[in-house]
């Protein structure tokens, strides 16, 4: 018996152990290396790059694009050169926690990584656009639907389309659901990626934030079981990666049964023959001609919604 | 997806009438002559951790022939129709199992028990284009709880499961989760009155 409880205490010992990843400086948190948004935010955000603008530009369509978990604004950089001379603004919002210190990431919660879309999204409306659209990959899918739930876009100017890459309300490993009891004994997960893409994603991904993570698409699944319903004149469309390995495919199917247009009728829903998860990011990545033609086809999908709003 | 219309009685049903009745006539064969036998019905309440409730219906039986009753076969249908689906945009799926379980401590009123179910998940997405998602496993799960019986013929049961195939929407349903809760609640149709009055 005393065998077991030692046991026990060694166990509870080794869970109550601080387990810090070993970063360096050559990866992103490592204290070296920051998103470049942080340095010139006007070159990524169009609030900060147009503050004041002209009767024409305040018409221009402006897409707020934002990236998922552990990313950075790098996850749009391919989309917002595809864009340059189509007579849109791009915008790229990097997600509160993200792009700087592991621990400032450790530290934030979704709420965090959902305030810097809400900050350009009030900026810009301040700034007088009037032509706003939303594009998201993976948790900024669930974070978008998740100001539909708590109607932020009540009483002001809806987004004209909202269009949701690879977003996730089921994550494929279901590991996650289980977080919050085995969280404590993991410290951290890390990812298998390249030492290239440790500049722009954590390698490392600290529990607390899986917690949050698990939290907010908690969260949203039951908002959407609950049903939703669009702003008037606002469309939504998901694109959907069939082999996605992150964000489980059948997140396409919760958002489908969940989200209403303002009529009541269906959102779009597109099925992209991909084994990619986020397949519109292609940088850093091997990939097939197949793969170019996805992301080419959904850029130009976007870039037509947008200007026929 | 021609693997649930190879099942499309009633558009959800996994079994053929022919397995159907199956099920029925083998609780109906069970042996008449043995003096202490058990045939519990009730429900099941299941909860996967941050996931649906799925409800349903359940059954075992035993007798002295099955390890002295320390052995339970039987049968569960649990469905998120009847759980979160109901009233809601919540996925419909139904869980169909097989079930064996061991009952430690069969005399007594406490009784430990693990099971092992097996069985046949089936989700239904209800539109043409997610034809391309898996929504058929088979399901395995090992389970570990405590039941109580009381002094008439209503036992109630609480067990952790797991289920070891799980789904990540490429080789199996993405709404098929690991960890559970479940509850059951069950009444054994066979006492006899004169049995529990001997045990008060």
């Amino acid at each position: 018996m005393k065998k077991i409880f030692r046991y026990i205490f060694l166990v509870l010992v080794l869970a109550g152990c601080s387990k810090d990843p070993n970063l360096t400086e050559d990866m992103l948190g490592g204290g070296v290396i920051f998103d470049p948004s942080l340095y010139v935010p006007g070159e990524y955000m169009i609030s900060h790059a147009i503050p004041d603008p002209t009767p024409e530009q305040a018409l221009t369509p402006v897409i707020i694009a934002s990236h998922g978990y552990t990313a950075t604004t790098f996850e749009w950089n391919e989309f917002r050169q595809f864009a340059e001379g189509h007579g849109v603004y791009v915008s790229q919002v990097l997600l509160g926690g993200h792009g700087g210190n592991y621990d400032d990431f450790k530290n934030s919660t979704w709420r965090d990584w959902q305030s810097a879309i809400i900050l350009e999204y009030n900026r810009l409306l301040a700034a007088g656009f009037q032509n706003i659209h939303l594009l998201g990959s993976s948790t900024s899918g669930a974070l978008y639907i998740e100001l539909l739930s708590g109607n932020f876009f009540n009483g002001k100017l809806a987004p004209g389309q909202i269009m949701l890459i690879d977003p996730i309300v089921i994550p494929s490993n279901k590991s996650l659901s289980m977080i919050h009891i085995a969280g404590p004994m993991l410290g951290y997960l890390e990812t298998d990626q390249t030492a290239e893409e440790d500049k722009f994603w954590f390698r490392y991904r600290p529990e607390e934030t899986l917690r949050e993570l698990q939290s907010l698409i908690n969260k949203v699944r039951k908002d959407l079981e609950r049903g939703l319903t669009l702003p008037q004149g606002t469309s939504l469309k998901v694109y959907k990666s069939i082999k996605d390995p992150t964000a489980d495919p059948v997140s396409a199917v919760l958002i489908k049964r969940g989200i209403k247009t303002y009529t009541g009728g269906s959102v779009e829903v597109e099925m992209v023959n991909s084994n990619l998860h986020v397949y519109t990011r292609l940088e850093l990545r091997s990939h097939t001609n197949a793969d170019k033609q996805n992301q080419v086809d959904t850029f130009n999908d976007i870039l037509q919604r947008v200007k026929n709003d | 997806m021609s693997r649930v219309k190879l099942f499309s009685i009633a558009g959800n049903n996994p079994f053929p009438l022919s397995s159907r009745g199956f099920i029925i006539f083998f609780f109906l064969s069970l042996p008449v002559a043995s003096q202490e036998r058990d045939l519990d019905i009730g429900l099941r309440f299941q909860k996967s951790i941050n996931f649906y409730y799925e409800n349903g219906v359940t059954a075992q039986y035993s007798d002295d022939r099955l390890l002295s009753k320390r052995l339970y076969i039987g049968f569960s249908y649990i469905s998120s129709r009847l759980g979160t689906a109901r009233g809601s945009n919540a996925v419909k799926q139904d869980n169909y199992l097989i079930m064996g379980t061991w009952i430690f401590r069969p005399q007594r009123m406490l009784q430990p028990f693990v099971r092992l179910n097996t069985g046949y998940f089936i989700a239904d997405y209800e539109d043409p284009v997610f034809d391309v998602l898996p929504n058929t496993s088979l399901l395995v799960s090992p389970e570990a709880g405590l039941g109580y019986k009381f002094n008439f013929p209503l036992k109630a049961g609480i067990s952790l499961g797991y289920n070891v195939i799980t789904g990540d929407g490429i080789d199996g349903p993405g709404t098929l989760y690991p960890l559970y809760v479940q509850t059951s609640i069950t009444w054994n149709i066979f006492a006899k009155n004169e049995t529990y009055e001997k045990d008060l």
